[in-house]
């Protein structure tokens, strides 16, 4: 389904990505990780033309979407959920859904999916009136997710979706990134949180210095020396909490 | 899931309501309102027969259309610019030229003058689009000034600092406007085409589009809009009516010189929009009103008269951050 191969992107005469090929496939759940500064936002950017890439490919649905403009790409069925929870704080939690449909012609299927996503987040709908600037951080980031969904995407790209989150709204991401993968949509997720990413997906890559150090199925990423000393440290062994 | 059903009938509810254009008494407060103004406008020149007043009338229309304008550009957009008295000078001047040595009819150079300042604004555009923040408002401001130089300067085709003098009297479809209260009602007909013109615009995809990138041009873009399209749209449709302006007061007026469109007009501007209040369409008149009475009654203590209106927009800024009947800006 996308498919990015050799991509090469950065800011000006900064190289951040170097040589970057990563694939998810149809109703896959795929996680990048990486420490800070890897250039995992630059990935995500560089695929739905926030940056454009200056070599390398990304392939969607077999089309080559690597010179698309950002309209198109969400067209073509990627939606881009942006690190950092960038809702339009000062329009209500129901704008901010039809903003997410922007693209899209149907008004009546817009309409469900906007009930359909206040149901699947119940704290939205008690606040579909409300500033979104006004809502938690948690409520915010359930938020910029449904409005990604809005548009009816085939992949969805999610940057750190639980990025200073307590732990108890993490989980309640978790379930409904999971919940979104039943549901068929593929997803490409970027997280910190390397255990709890290692847990729901089912495969991921790990990013250093802007290139893939390792990737493979997510169980055995998490069982393996490597990511246990670099990444998950002592208190998040799943061993030790088992 | 129990609660869940509750909530959808709940949401359901809000949706169907949404669905309806507006509910009826909203319709009917706002059909209210602007026929009331509309008649007050009508038959104020019956009222008012003072030709100081009634010419103070005509400046607050052509502030008024300026404002709205860039009301679209900076309250809708989020883009500061500082060149809006450029697109007002484009307007007056290419007016005042074609009128007074090609004798074009007033409405015709009106209509050539808007172009003119739309072709001009896509070229500023253009590049504007790609820049943001302060970058954008020097841009701006070093147009304005390029603008009001080649104005000062070239003096065989824009007569310098003198000046253009002798603009005719117009003509609309063969009737002569002369007197303050045909001026009044022709600025009238002008503002209201653009206060339509501006609303459909506003209420259209394209408004939530400006207000999306205003809010966050980032997730603007990653929603699928094609925000450097949008901005330079804003810019343009926000000059155009800026040169409807300009166009008028070269007629108004008949002079247009440098001094009518320096940079401390543009600042006036945009103070008038921020006391107003922005992203409201209407708004800005409010801030218009309020502003131009201002520097009328301090009209004799010229060196104190940027003090004052300075003092203005100090105390609306602090007691009401939003402007007077503004919406845009954060209540916490
Ligand atoms: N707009 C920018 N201009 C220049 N350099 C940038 C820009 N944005 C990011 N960078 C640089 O690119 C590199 C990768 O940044 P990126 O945001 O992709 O990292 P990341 O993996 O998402 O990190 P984090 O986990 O902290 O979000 C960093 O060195 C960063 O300084
Ligand atoms: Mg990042």
């Amino acid at each position: 389904m996308l498919k990015v191969e050799s991509l090469v992107a950065g800011y000006g005469n900064i190289k951040v990505l170097h040589q970057i090929s990563i694939e998810v496939g149809k109703g896959e759940l795929v996680a990048v990780l990486g420490a800070n500064g890897a250039g995992k936002t630059t990935l995500l950017k560089t695929i739905s033309g926030l940056i454009k890439a200056s070599a390398g490919t990304v392939r969607f649905d077999n089309a080559d979407i690597t010179r698309y403009p950002a309209e198109k790409i969400v067209g073509a069925g990627i939606s881009h959920v942006p690190e950092g929870r960038n809702v339009f704080a000062r329009s209500t939690v129901l704008v901010n859904l039809e903003m997410g449909a922007f693209l899209r012609q149907d008004k009546a299927g817009v309409k469900n999916d906007i009930e359909k996503y206040l149901a699947m987040f119940p704290i939205l709908g008690e606040r579909h009136a409300q500033l979104a600037g006004t809502l938690s951080g948690g409520e915010q980031q359930m938020l910029a997710i449904a409005r990604g969904l809005m548009s009816r995407p085939k992949l969805l790209l999610l940057d750190e979706p639980s990025m200073g989150l307590a732990p108890f709204l993490v989980n309640e991401i978790m379930k409904i990134i999971k919940e979104l993968h039943r549901e068929g949509i593929s997803i490409l997720l970027i997280e910190q949180n390397v255990h709890k990413a290692l847990k729901v997906t089912q495969r991921a890559y790990v990013m250093e210095l802007g290139q893939i150090r390792r990737h493979g199925k997510s169980m055995e990423l998490l069982e393996s020396d490597v990511i246990q000393k670099s990444y998950l440290g002592e208190k998040q062994n799943p061993k030790r909490r088992a | 899931m129990p609660e869940g059903t509750v909530h959808e009938a709940e949401v359901h509810a809000v949706l169907s309501a949404r669905s309806k254009p507006r509910s009826n008494g909203t319709i009917k407060k706002k059909v209210v309102g602007l026929s009331a103004a509309l008649v007050i406008a009508l038959v104020l020149p019956q009222v008012v027969t003072n030709t100081y007043w009634l010419g103070l009338l005509n400046f607050l229309i052509i502030y008024s259309i300026l404002c709205l304008s860039l009301n679209l550009i900076l309250g809708f957009t989020g883009l500061l610019s500082l060149g809006h008295a450029a697109f007002y000078g484009i307007g007056a001047y290419t007016t005042a030229i074609l009128m007074t040595r090609y004798h074009v009819g007033f409405l015709p150079a009106m209509l050539a003058s808007a172009m003119l300042a739309l072709v001009f604004s896509l070229f500023l555009g253009i590049p504007a689009s790609k820049v943001r923040g302060d970058y954008f408002t020097l841009l701006t401001i070093a147009f304005g000034e390029i603008f009001r130089l080649i104005a000062q300067a070239w003096i065989g085709f824009t007569g310098g600092a003198m000046g253009i003098v002798g603009i005719p009297i117009p003509k609309v479809f063969g009737m002569p406007i002369r007197t303050e209260t045909q001026f009044y009602y022709l600025g009238l007909i002008l503002l209201a085409i653009t206060f339509v013109c501006l609303t459909i615009i506003v209420q259209s995809r394209i408004g939530r589009a400006l207000i999306a990138i205003r809010e966050d041009e980032l997730a603007a873009k990653s929603m699928g809009i094609n925000t450097p399209w949008y901005i330079i749209m804003a810019f343009t449709i926000g000059s155009f009516f800026a040169a409807v302006a300009g166009s008028f007061l070269a007629v108004y007026q008949t002079t247009v010189t440098p001094s009518n469109f320096r940079l401390e007009e543009s600042c006036l501007m945009i103070i008038m929009v921020i006391v107003g209040g922005m992203g409201n369409l209407w708004a800005p008149l409010a801030g218009v009103l309020i502003m131009t009475l201002a520097t009328e009654m301090f009209r004799s203590l010229a060196e104190y008269r940027m003090l004052i209106i300075g003092g203005i927009m100090m105390l609306v800024l602090l007691f009401r951050p939003q402007g007077i009947f503004g919406s845009s800006a954060f209540k916490d």
